[in-house]
Parts: structure tokens; C-alpha cells; sequence
């Protein structure tokens, strides 16, 4: 009996990996508009249909034709009904799959089950959630995410997926008006990732009265976006009491390539803190090469 | 939401919606207040939202270095960020809110989820709309800079942030400056509110104004509006901007870009007379400009006034070659010296008219400019270096 069971395992693998990579061709041939059917047991994370998946749409937009045929041939082959079954499904192997299925398909249906697995206890089903919502992107998944950033706090993985996946002028009203003051610094660093200058305006807003650290967060962020008209604000930090703020604002003007700052970031070079002074030494350094 | 429904009913994109499509649509809409100043939307960036505006007005402007060219002003119901939103391409427009602004922002995924399943086909119709109003937007950018493919006008913006710096005068005087080069083919656009009266002081007496073609149709819109020019014998023409000062508020952004799309096919040169106040309509006016003038007189409450008046056009994105600053001495021994002025505005005078005596007094109780009847005064000295300046930097066409 159990050298059967233990004869069985090849067998069984050697099915399983035929059928993977069956999965797989079929997925490619979707792709590549020369089928329109998926395999209901496609789902079935030991099949990796997500990896198979996420390969083929990586790098490619929503509205590109791959990833809209796989879209449209997991919705009509019903298969789609499954992935989002398994959102709630009880194995970790089993929500991360589907979850990374959503993101790779940016299925926009799955946006209620995977706000949910944003509080999950597993860090790699919320971190696949957080990249699903990330990648699907709109006001839900961005509320969903702000919500999950109040919880937890500064994770990188959330303001990340905030700043990828939040609509136009999200950012900056939430900057103007936001639901806790305690996520400013969060919003803050989103809008530097998002690079989008229609945040210039909440940012430097920011910078002029927010509290140290929100300062500290903003000047980087302003050096990110690449706001060359926040070049005198940003300046004028260079003489804060906070030395933290002295050394972001260095890095700023270095990130801008804010040839006119350089009298006044060599000013830091005597600097009583040794982090501002290597700050300041950086940036004249990227404003002298570039680099 | 009934506030968010009634604005998405009036949007004339969703008039073939039932009326549970726009029902979820107001659920998931969101609504974003701008200040006014603003930008909503910037040029050449990725955008995923269509805005529809609830209240207030925005200013859409192509960006064509040096200049921007403000291409449409869109009021309540007018929606923007569509191509960028359904088509997946770049802003083809900045955005910016001209009033504090009420918008409702409808995100690609809200309206894919929603339609996809209620209403069949409704993306790819809005799909071909956004495809079409792309293409129009993208022939109105190619108007925008009409000017310098098709050699049309060139405006000129005459600008005094204080009151009695001799402004409406030295307008006058270049446009009869350039008159004497290319007569018949300048204009003066006089915005100079509440009170225009360029006319008056060239000695014409003026029955209509840009004000009173506001409600004129877009046919007949051209005609109507050649027709309230005012003839000088000497070469210029001269356009008042209103003839009441009730009427100046009929003078929107909206009415000065039709305007000056009409006249610009018109005319060699338009010197826009615009005042000491910055309206809609002068910030409107800023942006078709390729010339600013800014005049100022050597008083320290002029000079202040002047050194704001040009951060306010730097912001605007004046470039500096585009910008001539005149001092004109109106008095025979200035309180504030040249170079004390130069200071302030921490530029140099490009034209410095000198003190002219009565003469400028004089020829206004005359109408007469003085670029013609007296070219040796130095009102019509400055003028004449100042319209070599402007043809010197903006001239196209040979003769």
C-alpha cells in the first residue's frame, strides 16, 4: 500500500506538470488571439496559472490586446467566477493566487473581495491584495488602500500601490483635505512617487506648515516630482532648526538639479550634523555631474 | 448624490444612459474642489479620470514653447480628461480652474465597472467620442499657433499696473507708430475698464464695442464685430473694449479669444490696451499675447506695483524676450531715479520716454496722436523705438 502511494508520486507530479504547462500554452495561445477558451481548472493555484499570467501581461497597459483578450476569455469561459470565489477561499495558496490572477488580469470586479484581504493575518496575501488594488487602480482600490495605510501605518508596499493605483486628483485632495491628519505624511510620499505636478501646490503647502516630519517627507517628495518652481521654498529649508529637514531639503535640491542652490547647499558643508554635510556634498555632486 | 445625478444628467455624453447607469455613476463619482489658480490637468501627462464640472469655469491651455495659448474656457456641464481617461493617451491640454471650481471625477475603472455590465457598447461609444473631440481639440492647437504658421497677427499686450502711468497713451502711440509703417493694419484692442476711451482721445466717436457682440451668433459674429472698428485717418484702427462701464462685464475670456481669432486674420499688428486691473479677460488676453509691455512711471508706489506686475507675468510664463518694460517720465524731475527703478524691478528699462511736457495733455484735448502729428516729441520718440523693438523681434512677412 505504500510503496504504491509512494510510486503514485512521480506519476502524479509528472501529471501535474504536463497539465501546467498545458495551461500554459493555452493562456499564450489567448494571448495571442489564436483561442478564446480557458481551462476551468486553470484556477487551480498548483498549476500557476497567475505566474504563466503575470509573465505575459507584464509591463503591457490594461487596454493592450493581451491583456484584453485573457480578460474577456476568463469572463466568458467563467472562469473569472472562480478566481474571485478563491479570494475567499481558506488557503494562503489559494487567495495569493487568485489575488495575483486579479492584479495580472486587472480584473476591476474583484475590487470588494480584495479589500478585505488587505486586514489579512498572512503579510504575503495582504501584500498580493495591496498589488492587486495597486494594479487595478480607481477610487475604491485607492480608499481601500488609505483605510489599510491608517491601520497599519507608513508600509511601504501600501503607499506604493497608493501611489500607482489612486486616480487623478486623489492625492492632492486628500492632501488638502485629508480623513486623519496622521496620513499626511503617507499621502506625501505617494504623490512624490505618482510624479504628477498637479501636486506641486498641496505639497508646498505642506512644506510651509505641515509638522517636521511632513516636511522632512515633503521636500523629498517635491525632489522627486521634479518641481523646479518649489526650488526657493525648498531652499529656504536649508536653514531649519531640524536637522532632518536641512538633509531632505540637500537631497531635494540635488534630485532637482537646482543649479542655483549651489552657494547655499556649500554653506552646509560646515553643517554641525556630519548626515547634512554628506547630504549637501551629494547633491553639488549630482548638480556638478549630473549623476 | 441628487446633486452629483442632476450634473451627470446634464453632461449631454450620458443622454442616452438609463437612468440606473447614472444612478451608479453618481455613487462612484467623485467630487474635488479646485481653488481657483489651480491646475486640474498637465500637459503631456497620463491621466485616468474625466471630469465634468459641477460649478465654476476652467481654462484649458496648450503649451507650445515659448507660449501658451488658452484654447477653450469650459464652463458648468463642459467635461475634460476624456481622451487621456478612455483613450489612454497623454493630456493633450493643461487644465487650470479659472474660478474655484466644483468637479466631479469619474475614474476609468468606476466607469468600466458600471457600464460594462449595464450598458453594452456604451465604452467604445465614448471611446469614439473622445476620439473625436481629440481630433478637434488637436485642430484647435494647430489654430492656437495660427499666428505664426499663416503669419497673422501679432498681439501685443500694453500693460500699467498703476493708474495715470500714461498706459492708454503710449497704446495709442505705438499703434500709430506701427500705422505709419503698415496703415490699415494695426489695431487697438482697448480693454483699458471701466472706462475705454482710446477713441475719444484719437478724436473718434465710437457707436459700437467688443462688449455689444457678445450675444452675437458665431455666423455673423466676424462682421458684426469688423464692423464696431473705428477708422483713424492717420492708419490705426481702434476697437473699444466697452462703451459703458456696465458693459465691461460682458467683456469674458471667452468673447476676447473669439475676438482675437477673428482679428488676428485681420490685422498685421493688435495692441491690446489692457488696463491697470487683471480680469478673466486680461488673464485670457495674457495668454494669446506674444508681446507684453508693461508700462511704469518713476514713483515709488508705480515701481512696487510694477516689480508685482512682473512676477505675476513670469508666472504666467512670459518669457523674458517677450516682455519691454517703458518708464515714462511724467514729470520733468522723477521722484525715483532710472536706475532705482531698475533695482526695484531687478530688470533693466528696455525704452525710456522722456518728460514731454503738456504735449501729451494737449493732443488728447486735440485728438491727435502724436506718432503722427508730432514726430519729434518724445512721446512719439519712445513709441517709435518701441514699435522698432516689436517689429524688430515679431516681424514675418516682408513687403
Amino acid at each position: 500500500m505504500i510503496r504504491a502511494a509512494h510510486a503514485a508520486g512521480p506519476i502524479l507530479r509528472a501529471h501535474s506538470e504536463l497539465r501546467r504547462v498545458a495551461i500554459r500554452r493555452q493562456l499564450q495561445a489567448v494571448a495571442a488571439g489564436k483561442s478564446t477558451g480557458v481551462p476551468s481548472d486553470a484556477v487551480e493555484s498548483r498549476y500557476g496559472a497567475a505566474r504563466t499570467v503575470e509573465e505575459i501581461t507584464a509591463g503591457l497597459r490594461e487596454d493592450s490586446l493581451p491583456v484584453q483578450l485573457l480578460q474577456v476569455a476568463f469572463k466568458n469561459s467563467l472562469v473569472a467566477d472562480g478566481v474571485i470565489e478563491r479570494l475567499q477561499g481558506k488557503s494562503i495558496h489559494e487567495r495569493l493566487g487568485a489575488a495575483r490572477l486579479v492584479a495580472a488580469l486587472r480584473m476591476y470586479e474583484a475590487t470588494p473581495w480584495l479589500v478585505p484581504l488587505l486586514a489579512a493575518k498572512d503579510p504575503s496575501v495582504a501584500d498580493a491584495s495591496a498589488r492587486a488594488l495597486g494594479r487595478i487602480g480607481g477610487a475604491a482600490s485607492a480608499t481601500a488602500l488609505l483605510h489599510a495605510i491608517r491601520r497599519r501605518g507608513l508600509n511601504r508596499r501600501l503607499i506604493a500601490e497608493l501611489a500607482r493605483g489612486a486616480p487623478d486628483l486623489f492625492l492632492e485632495s486628500a492632501l488638502a483635505h485629508p480623513p486623519r491628519p496622521a496620513l499626511r505624511p503617507a499621502l506625501a510620499i505617494a504623490a512624490g512617487l505618482r510624479r504628477r505636478r498637479t501636486a506641486i501646490t498641496p505639497l508646498l503647502a505642506l512644506l510651509q506648515r505641515g509638522s517636521r516630519k511632513e516636511r522632512v517627507i515633503t521636500c523629498r517628495a517635491l525632489g522627486w516630482i521634479g518641481a523646479t518652481t518649489a526650488v526657493p521654498v525648498i531652499e529656504a529649508a536649508l536653514d531649519d532648526r531640524d536637522w532632518k529637514i536641512r538633509m531632505s531639503a540637500a537631497k531635494a535640491l540635488g534630485a532637482l538639479r537646482a543649479g542655483s542652490s549651489r552657494p547655499a547647499l556649500e554653506r552646509l558643508y560646515t553643517d554641525p550634523n556630519p548626515k547634512v554635510r554628506r547630504a549637501a556634498h551629494q547633491a553639488v555632486r549630482r548638480l556638478t555631474h549630473g549623476a | 448624490m441628487v446633486s452629483r445625478l442632476s450634473a451627470l444628467e446634464r453632461a449631454p455624453v450620458f443622454f442616452s444612459f438609463q437612468e440606473s447607469t447614472l444612478r451608479a455613476l453618481a455613487r462612484r463619482i467623485r467630487r474635488v474642489t479646485v481653488p481657483a489658480g489651480e491646475m486640474v490637468v498637465y500637459q503631456g501627462e497620463p491621466g485616468d479620470t474625466i471630469f465634468f464640472i459641477e460649478r465654476g469655469r476652467c481654462r484649458v491651455v496648450i503649451e507650445k514653447p515659448p507660449g501658451a495659448v488658452t484654447v477653450a474656457v469650459l464652463a458648468e456641464g463642459d467635461f475634460f480628461g476624456d481622451a487621456a481617461c478612455l483613450l489612454n493617451r497623454p493630456q493633450q491640454a493643461s487644465v487650470y480652474a479659472q474660478t474655484d471650481c466644483s468637479l466631479l471625477a469619474l475614474d476609468r475603472q468606476s466607469a468600466h465597472t458600471v457600464l460594462a455590465g449595464r450598458e453594452p457598447g456604451a465604452i467604445e461609444e465614448l471611446q469614439k467620442l473622445a476620439d473625436q473631440r481629440f481630433h478637434s481639440f488637436a485642430d484647435t492647437s494647430v489654430q492656437a499657433t495660427w499666428g505664426m504658421l499663416l503669419e497673422e497677427a501679432t498681439v501685443v499686450g500694453v500693460y500699467s499696473p498703476k493708474g495715470g502711468s500714461g498706459g492708454t497713451c503710449v497704446s495709442l502711440n505705438l499703434v500709430g507708430a506701427l500705422a505709419r509703417r503698415h496703415p490699415g493694419e494695426v489695431l487697438l484692442l482697448d480693454l483699458d475698464f471701466p472706462y475705454s476711451h482710446s477713441a475719444l482721445l484719437a478724436g473718434l466717436v465710437p457707436s459700437s464695442c467688443l462688449a455689444r457682440t457678445a450675444s452675437v451668433p458665431q455666423e455673423p459674429f466676424e462682421e458684426v464685430l469688423l464692423s464696431a472698428i473705428l477708422v483713424h485717418s492717420g492708419g490705426p484702427m481702434i476697437l473699444p473694449g466697452a462703451l459703458r462701464p456696465e458693459e465691461a462685464d460682458e467683456v469674458t475670456p471667452e468673447l476676447v479669444t473669439r475676438a482675437i481669432a477673428v482679428l488676428r486674420k485681420t490685422f498685421r499688428y493688435i495692441v491690446v490696451d489692457l488696463g491697470v486691473t487683471i480680469t478673466d479677460a486680461t488673464l485670457a488676453l495674457f495668454d494669446l499675447t506674444q508681446h507684453v509691455v508693461l508700462v511704469t512711471v518713476p514713483e515709488l508706489s508705480s515701481v512696487k506695483s510694477s516689480a508685482d506686475a512682473l512676477d505675476i507675468l513670469v508666472q504666467l510664463g512670459t518669457p523674458p524676450d517677450r516682455l519691454t518694460v517703458v518708464l515714462n517720465n511724467r514729470t520733468e524731475r522723477p521722484a525715483v531715479s532710472k536706475p532705482a527703478v531698475e533695482r526695484a524691478l531687478k530688470r533693466e528699462v528696455d525704452i525710456e520716454i522722456a518728460f514731454d511736457g503738456n504735449r501729451p495733455e494737449q493732443a488728447a484735448v486735440d485728438g491727435q496722436i502724436l506718432s503722427l502729428t508730432n514726430p519729434r516729441s518724445e512721446m512719439a520718440r519712445g513709441s517709435e523705438t518701441l514699435a522698432a523693438l516689436l517689429i524688430g523681434k515679431h516681424s514675418r512677412r516682408v513687403t
